[in-house]
């Protein structure tokens, strides 16, 4: 496949295209993350619909960096916008506070191979994996996986660094930096 | 307070995006100034992206996994499809910028006939110069053209110009800016402000760079202008 800043900069120029290249290729990602986040596979596809329309509309909020990790991030917030409007129509529960992504530049993470990066993922030991999935999925913050779990803040917080630095080791050579 | 310890805790935490709003404001702007955090932020991070892509749909339906429908897309590409052959109208719309830019022209020669003044005069040739190179690289079929939503960047030799149409009117107080993004480096720097014209078009013609362009952005700023962005970028080029 083309990369994908090089078919972002055809989208800029109205290319349609380079856009259906672009949904064949990161489709599966946004929607297999908005349904992860919302366990409704009519809102999940709501929410790809939302997020492809939006990068056709507005291709200048892609700033460079990884797309992969970027399209991620804009699925991940527009999942937790439908928690939030849901819970505020009473249709569900939200957590006090939903965490905020950062906007900083991404590390390139290249030959993403969803099946490996799960089986790396189901190596990680249980009380590692059960915060971060709780975090990165479920839209809890660290203080909220804490009362949810029992645990003292402290450990929530090194469960997920370490957790993290298990999981990047296991992938050393498909990610890039 | 919260101590360096603590915030090197919440570096990953932050990574994920497990932090509510202060507490990542707080490491956000510590990892501008932080090597050792920003090197853990740089190690973790692309863990995070992993995270994300376990949860990409599988396309074998035998193993378990879910797919969009095939109609999803469909839908889609029917909209951006519509939308595109609408939007190629801007070629069609260059005869547009060109008809504003030869009444610019026109109204400074219509001028000159007033003009007495030999500075005055002289300075006025000069506009309308200017002006005429500026019809010329627009037509120009040797000019690179780059398109964004509501114009082109164009540029022929050193000449830089932004073309847009249908431009809102910014804000009260706000302006158009123009930025540019020299070759190797990651800071913009500030170029011409500028405000579109009754018929929602303005050419702009950025004065001549010292080094090599990589990109040339838009955004709307404080009159007056801002030395860095203070607001998202409504378009920006790679050139």
């Amino acid at each position: 496949m083309e990369d994908a800043s090089r078919l972002m900069e055809r989208v800029c120029a109205r290319d349609a295209a380079a856009f259906e290249v672009l949904y064949d290729e990161y489709h599966r990602l946004v929607y297999g993350l908005a349904l992860r986040v919302l366990s409704d596979p009519g809102a999940a596809e709501d929410v790809t619909q939302a997020v492809f329309l939006k990068i056709w509309d507005s291709p200048e909020l892609f700033r460079g960096g990884n797309f992969g990790a970027w399209i991620a991030r804009v699925a991940r917030n527009r999942a937790f916008d439908v928690v939030r409007s849901r819970a505020v129509r009473g249709e569900g529960d939200v957590p006090d506070s939903l965490p905020v992504e950062d906007a900083l530049e991404d590390t390139a993470i290249a030959n993403v191979d969803a099946e490996r990066v799960r089986d790396a993922i189901a190596q990680l030991p249980r009380e590692q994996r059960e915060p971060i999935e709780l975090g990165f999925f479920g839209g809890a913050t660290q203080q909220e996986i804490a009362r949810q779990t029992g645990l003292p803040l402290g450990t929530v917080k090194t469960r997920i660094r370490m957790g993290l630095r298990k999981l990047r080791n296991a992938l050393e050579g498909v990610v890039t930096v | 307070m919260i101590s360096h310890d603590e915030l090197l805790d919440n570096v990953a935490a932050y990574a994920l995006g497990v932090l509510p709003p202060d507490e990542a404001a707080a490491v956000q702007r510590h990892l501008q100034t932080c090597e050792e955090c920003r090197a853990e932020y740089n190690l973790l991070r692309p863990a995070v992206t992993a995270v994300a892509y376990s949860a990409e749909a599988c396309t074998d339906a035998a193993s378990g996994g879910t797919v969009a429908s095939p109609l999803l897309k469909a839908r889609i590409m029917k909209q951006v499809r519509a939308e595109a052959a609408r939007q190629t109208r801007p070629r069609v719309a260059w005869p547009a910028y060109l008809f504003a830019a030869a009444c610019l022209a026109l109204a400074i020669i219509t001028g000159l006939q007033d003009l007495s003044l030999n500075d005055r005069l002289s300075r006025d040739r000069v506009q309308a110069a200017q002006q005429a190179q500026m019809i010329a690289d627009m037509m120009a079929p040797d000019s690179k053209r780059m398109p964004f939503k509501h114009g082109e960047v164009l540029m022929r030799g050193q000449r830089l110009y932004i073309a847009m149409h249908d431009m809102p009117m910014p804000p009260r107080g706000k302006v158009y800016q123009a930025w540019t993004l020299a070759k190797g480096t990651k800071r913009v720097a500030p170029s011409l402000t500028f405000m579109p014209g009754s018929n929602g078009m303005t050419i702009v013609r950025l004065p001549d760079a010292t080094t090599t362009l990589a990109a040339v952005a838009v955004s709307i700023e404080p009159e007056g202008g801002s030395q860095q962005p203070t607001s998202k970028p409504i378009a920006m080029v790679a050139l």
